[in-house]
């Protein structure tokens, strides 16, 4: 089984990556280069939700290609935020404690509570500015 | 009861002593006066009785002169022979009368001759007559017929005269003319007064005096009723013999006197006749006897009062001893808290009591001491027991059964021969593959060698990881058990190392004894060469032996406690009697059977003989081999490596390994694999990895070999994991800690094959995953 990856933009400044399959030494490089391709297109304070309820499996190079997207998207202000994470990739992600815990949603409610309240808050800031 | 004292038994004694001293004394004393005192009544009785005998015949000698005188003038005139007479009576009293008579003439017709006789009267009055005219004619009487004879006077017996009522005794002398008697002068003289002469002798007490006539009849007796009666014949023979100054008579005549009797008798001169004096015997000796008595009461007092005193003196003295003695019972019930009597003087009782004081002092501070020692001792042998539990605590179980594959066996049986000894054996996995064992003997016995047991068998356990041949461990337990060990004690120790999946076994010994291989034919004897004996050479190496335990076979190991056990006559086990006893173990027999039929031929061969020395046996059985594994042999490049992981993980299913762990070894793989295909081959030159995979009942276990340079993954560093990952300087060394903590176990060790690294993976406990 290798890597399947497709992603969609839930609204202009967000876009939900699908990532299936295995993500590994051998096929992190396909999840690199689609994000190089896919990320320039969000503007500055954008969201990447990387939906994981496919990947089966993750391996430490995996895990490097997340990082790279976490660093991609805080140069641009930013945000990564991660779904739905498999018992085996969840414990990898235990073990080397690769992202905050507060960026892992483990249901797309979860997630939409957050966005929402995040939204909110970029509004509130907004007036407050205005 | 009383003689239970000393004292009274003391006081009992002096008396007895003494009283027999007493009367020894007594007795001798009794004996010399006796003699003494005899030896003077003899000579007072004796005197006494000469004495009277002399004043007796002064007496007899005036009758016997007178009528001598009268004799002599007689004759011629025989006219005045009546005045005479007459004159002569009047003036000797003592006799009685007096008469002349006078031989009648051959003639018959001539007159008779007028033969005066003249006697005294009751009233003292002289009256005569003419003796010619009495009716008898007296010239035919015995006393004139005796008379003629006398010419010197003779005294004639004695009679009792009708006409004057008393005892008479005649004094007769002859008249002679011309030579030839013709008449007599008799005298008559009464005996009163010998009588009183006799009863005036100053005679002892109960004496008694006599005098015999020649006739041995009494003149006269202090008894009257003896008078004229004969003399008892011992007496008479007693007198008659020539020495009767003194005579013992048993008896006496006299009914007067009692018992044995002394008779002292004196002859009256001028007679025949013997003054006798008898004294009662015990007369004689009744002053000293009553003497006697009176100083024996005396002596007897006396006695009294020294015993009496003796008791007391004693008792006094002794009284401490009865309180020493009520101590000593203190002392023996162990109580030594008590008064003891003042020493009054410092005699043998003041210095017994001041011993006993100080005895008393020395016991307390040595049973002090005692129980002190008794402690130490009742507190070093808890040590020591504690000592025990511990080192029983260093070794490992006696059985050990491979829990995983069930493919080998052991058992082991230490003995210690004190609490605490210096024989060891232990074993362990080294990793999930291999095996561990060890047996080993500290020389010398006793703590010193359970100390060196102990570091021996915790340095063999914490160096054999890094060590992970026998070799290589008994090198480096070789060098820290040289270091300080001032005191040159030494282990022996026999090393091997169980392949557990094939049965292959690595020996290396440490100068001890061989091991023996069992259960195929004959025992065999492993004598391959050893190393010297661990912690005395730092520069000893340990030659390998090598083997191949086939299905079946048992390695026994042991300590020279086996070979060197000793019966009664030190003759020892040796090693072909331990060779002929597992000889007779069954092929077929239990590991365990080896080391019960050893120990029990040992057991019998000793004996009541002490067990010398500690005694281990530990038996190896190996029980067949593992289903061989699988072996996946790659390129070092990447794509080899996905497509080695894909058939491993095929494999897994087919093994029905579950999906979790199926991820997991995937994960800890390729990690590990990429990480050697990076960085493994810096040169770029083509490599070699080997995957062998081996699933096991309850886990995998996987080799990884790769030709690469070295690289240790258990030793490099643990990567940052703190602050986000996005933000970390590098993020190498992940992959390597995610493989380090999802594989069960990892080992690594590097050959001549390159780097070996051992993983395994159990399954995941069923009981404990969460619901």
């Amino acid at each position: 089984m290798t890597l399947s990856l497709h992603h969609e933009f839930s609204a202009p400044d967000r876009v939900v990556v699908h990532v299936g399959g295995r993500l590994d030494a051998m096929t992190f490089g396909e999840l690199d280069e689609a994000m190089l391709a896919l990320l320039p297109r969000l503007g500055d304070g954008g969201t990447v939700v990387v939906d994981l309820a496919g990947l089966e499996y993750v391996s430490s190079a995996g895990l490097r290609s997340f990082a790279r997207i976490r660093k991609s998207m805080r140069a641009r202000n930013g945000h990564t935020l991660l779904l739905n994470p498999q018992p085996q990739v969840r414990k990898v992600f235990d073990i080397v404690k690769a992202v905050p815990v507060n960026e892992v949603f483990t249901s797309t409610q979860e997630l939409d509570a957050y966005l929402d309240r995040m939204q909110r808050q970029i509004t509130e800031g907004d007036n407050d500015d205005a | 009861m009383a003689l239970r004292s000393i004292a009274s038994r003391t006081a009992l004694w002096v008396l007895v002593g003494s009283t027999l001293v007493l009367a020894a004394m007594g007795a001798l004393l009794l004996n010399l006066t006796r003699t003494q005192i005899l030896e003077h009544t003899h000579h007072e009785a004796a005197a006494l009785a000469a004495h009277a005998g002399s004043q007796i015949q002064a007496r007899i000698d005036r009758v016997a002169v007178s009528a001598r005188m009268l004799a002599a003038i007689i004759d011629t005139r025989q006219d005045d022979a009546e005045p005479l007479l007459r004159d002569t009576l009047a003036a000797n009293l003592d006799m009685d009368g007096l008469a002349a008579v006078f031989r009648p003439s051959p003639n018959p017709a001539d007159a008779l001759p007028y033969s005066p006789f003249v006697s005294r009267l009751d009233n003292g009055t002289l009256t005569s007559r003419d003796l010619a005219r009495d009716a008898s004619p007296y010239w035919n009487n015995n006393w004139f017929l005796g008379g003629l004879g006398c010419s010197n006077g003779c005294w004639q017996r004695p009679f009792f005269s009708q006409s004057r009522h008393r005892q008479l005794i005649n004094y007769s002398v002859a008249i002679s003319r011309d030579g030839h008697p013709v008449g007599i002068i008799n005298a008559d003289v009464t005996l009163d007064w010998l009588h009183q002469i006799l009863g005036s002798l100053a005679k002892p007490e109960g004496a008694y005096a006599f005098v015999l006539d020649s006739d041995g009849n009494y003149l006269a007796h202090d008894n009257p009723d003896l008078v004229g009666k004969r003399g008892a014949a011992a007496l008479l023979v007693a007198l008659a013999s020539d020495q009767p100054e003194s005579t013992r008579l048993p008896v006496a005549q006299n009914p007067r006197a009692h018992g044995a009797v002394w008779v002292y008798s004196a002859p009256i001169e001028g007679t025949r006749w013997r003054l006798g004096l008898v004294v009662p015997e015990y007369q004689i000796y009744a002053g000293v006897r009553r003497i006697f008595v009176l100083s024996l009461a005396l002596g007897l007092l006396a006695l009294l009062g020294v015993a009496l005193i003796t008791l007391l003196t004693i008792r006094r003295t002794m009284a401490p001893l009865g309180v020493l003695a009520d101590r000593a019972e203190h002392v023996a019930r162990g109580e030594l808290d008590f008064e003891l009597p003042p020493p009054r003087r410092p005699d043998e009782v003041g210095r017994l009591t001041q011993s006993f004081d100080h005895m008393r002092r020395e016991l307390a501070l040595h049973l002090e001491n005692l129980a002190r020692v008794a402690r130490e001792k009742q507190r070093l042998a808890s040590e020591l027991e504690i000592a025990h539990q511990i080192q029983i605590g260093l070794l490992p179980s006696e059985h050990y059964l491979d829990a995983v594959c069930a493919y080998f066996e052991l058992h082991a049986a230490l003995r210690p021969a004190r609490a605490v000894g210096g024989d060891l054996y232990s074993y362990f996995m080294l990793d999930p593959q291999r095996f561990f064992v060890m047996v080993g003997d500290v020389s010398d016995k006793g703590i010193p060698a359970a100390l060196f047991m102990a570091q021996t068998i915790t340095l063999a356990k914490a160096l054999a990881p890094r060590a992970q041949t026998p070799q290589n461990l008994l090198r480096l337990l070789n060098l820290e058990l040289c270091r300080g060990n001032d005191s040159c004690m030494f282990v022996t120790l026999l090393c091997g190392l169980l392949d557990t999946g094939n049965g292959s076994l690595v020996l290396a010994s440490a100068g001890h004894e061989p091991p023996i291989l069992c259960g195929r034919g004959a025992p065999q004897l492993l004598d391959f060469p050893t190393g010297a004996v661990l912690g005395l050479y730092e520069d000893s190496d340990y030659p390998e032996h090598r083997l191949r335990l086939r299905q079946g076979e048992t390695l026994l190991m042991y300590t020279d406690g086996i070979t060197e056990a000793s019966d009664d006559e030190q003759r020892m086990y040796g090693i072909e009697r331990t060779v002929e006893s597992l000889a007779q173990v069954p092929p077929t027999a239990p590991t365990a059977g080896y080391i019960e039929r050893l120990l029990g031929d040992v057991d019998r061969f000793v004996a009541e003989a002490a067990q010398a020395d500690d005694i281990t046996v530990l038996a190896l059985t190996w029980h067949g081999a593992t289903a061989p594994g699988t072996e996946i042999s790659i390129g070092n490049q990447l794509a080899d490596v996905f497509g080695a992981l894909d058939r491993c993980e095929n494999l897994l299913l087919e093994a029905d390994v579950p999906a979790a762990l199926r991820g997991d070894m995937r994960l800890v793989l390729e990690e590990l694999m990429v990480n050697t295909v990076e960085y493994g081959y810096p040169d770029g030159r083509p490599g070699r990895i080997r995957i062998l995979l081996q699933p096991q009942p309850d886990a995998v276990a996987v080799e990884l070999i790769d030709d690469g340079g070295p690289f240790d993954p258990l030793q490099s560093a643990t990567p940052d994991l703190t602050g986000d990952l996005a933000d970390r300087e590098q993020v190498g060394g992940l992959g390597i800690h995610l493989a380090r903590t999802m594989a069960s176990e990892m080992r690594y060790t590097r050959d001549a094959d390159g780097n070996h690294l051992l993983l395994r993976f159990t399954y995941p406990n069923l009981d404990e995953s969460p619901p």
